[in-house]
């Protein structure tokens, strides 16, 4: 990665780690900035037009990372486009759409966990226009070897740490471009059994598999499928949108998504993947991201990959406790660029 | 090809299932076809939804256009 004052001087825009000094500089000389770190760094720059979220885990160019609290991974918004920030609670999620610019972006992030997360997770598709304007964005999450860790979101304005609020920066282009949302998942439908949900949500009791109606955690268990490394595959008119297992307890029959599940879905458990580097690596070959504004990859994948130290290709970015591509996403990168 | 105008046919064939018809790699698309399919607004309500979505993203989606006229 280059240094960041080569980054600052020669035009690239920046999306990349820098000292916490340095992106303090940036924000006291007006930078408008897209931010993630731990909670430490970001309590630590001063107040200015940014919006942040929570993460010790990124990828880079070099591979996976856990950053200490002396770096902050920036994203240069100015230079994708013009600028607004602004915060909405759990009831006015609608408008992060909503007052999104016809050509641009919404970038939003919401704090793992948040009633934000829950509300955003179940409608946001439904939202008047949530096809028109998109929004792209990411979960923010927290270290995971910290016991009672908690997800927070920034507001740079304010410079305050919020748990249940979603920070949104508005991107509009100047250039007469569209924004172009991509998604790359490495996993697709194992080719059996067809799933089926009777109600939306996160802990779904009851499912049809194949039309036999069965307990869902018993299914689960039934194909040994409790290590929860393999996501749900969701066939949304042709795109593959999962929803990863979070926990399961078969005492009590409960099993648990990072993501809710949808009636009228078709869903099938993912068939493995051995090599979730080389997995990417294809995909990635096969498209550009070298235009890519930003981008988010779960971590999962970093775990279960065990990305951490190992280059996929694609655009850097945070990785995160769940990735937003219109809706919200599991076990999946997400890229935005411009066409 | 252009896209053909509002009071076309062609958006209430698409409104009453035609849409899922669609060939699309496109992210907005497809997450869009799995919306209306799932959604309980009249034909007509879906009909307009479906003329301002392809009138606003029309650039970006060129083969999908070239396809409305077979549906």
């Amino acid at each position: 990665m280059k240094s960041p004052s080569s980054l600052v001087c020669d035009g690239t825009p920046v999306n990349g780690l820098m000292p916490v000094d340095t992106v303090a500089d940036m924000i006291r000389a007006g930078a408008r900035l897209s931010l993630a770190g731990r909670k430490a760094a970001l309590d630590a720059l001063p107040h200015g037009d940014w919006i942040g979220g929570t993460s010790p885990y990124f990828m880079t160019e070099s591979g996976g990372r856990v950053i200490s609290d002396k770096e902050v991974f920036v994203t240069d918004l100015a230079a994708i486009g013009d600028v607004s920030i602004g915060t909405y609670s759990a009831h006015e999620l609608a408008c992060i759409s909503g007052e999104a610019p016809d050509q641009g972006f919404a970038l939003a992030v919401i704090p793992a966990g948040s009633h934000c997360h829950t509300e955003f997770a179940q409608n946001a598709a439904a939202y008047p226009m949530a096809f028109m304007r998109p929004t792209i964005g990411w979960i923010a999450g927290y270290d995971l070897a910290e016991p009672g860790a908690q997800a927070f979101v920034y507001d740079g304005r304010a410079g305050k740490a919020l748990s249940d609020a979603v920070a949104v920066a508005h991107v509009t282009f100047t250039d007469d471009t569209d924004a172009l949302l991509e998604i790359v998942n490495i996993f697709g439908p194992d080719g059996g059994d067809v799933i089926h949900f009777e109600e939306a949500g996160f802990t779904p009791e009851w499912c049809q598999v194949n039309g036999q109606r069965k307990r869902f955690c018993d299914y689960v268990v039934e194909r040994g499928r409790e290590g929860g490394d393999l996501p749900l595959v969701g066939d949304f008119g042709g795109a593959k949108v999962n929803a990863s297992l979070k926990s399961i307890d078969t005492a009590k029959g409960l099993v648990e998504l990072y993501a809710p599940v949808f009636p009228g879905v078709d869903y099938a458990f993912a068939g493995p993947v051995g090599d979730y580097a080389q997995a990417f690596r294809r995909a990635l070959a096969t498209r550009a991201t070298d235009d890519a504004l930003w981008s988010c990859n779960c971590i999962l994948n970093f775990l279960f990959g065990k990305l951490e130290g190992v280059a996929i290709g694609g655009a850097a970015g945070p990785v995160t406790f769940g990735e937003i591509a219109y809706q919200l996403l599991n076990q999946t990168m997400v890229l935005v660029r411009k066409a | 090809m252009s896209l053909p105008a509002s009071n076309s046919p062609v958006w209430g064939r698409l409104a009453s299932g035609g849409l899922s018809r669609i060939q699309t790699s496109h992210l907005g698309t497809q997450m869009l076809i799995k919306r209306l399919e799932l959604s309980k607004d009249p034909p007509a309500t879906k009909a307009t939804e479906i003329y301002s979505y392809f009138q606003k993203w029309e650039r970006s989606l060129a083969n999908e256009v070239a396809q409305l006229a077979r549906l």
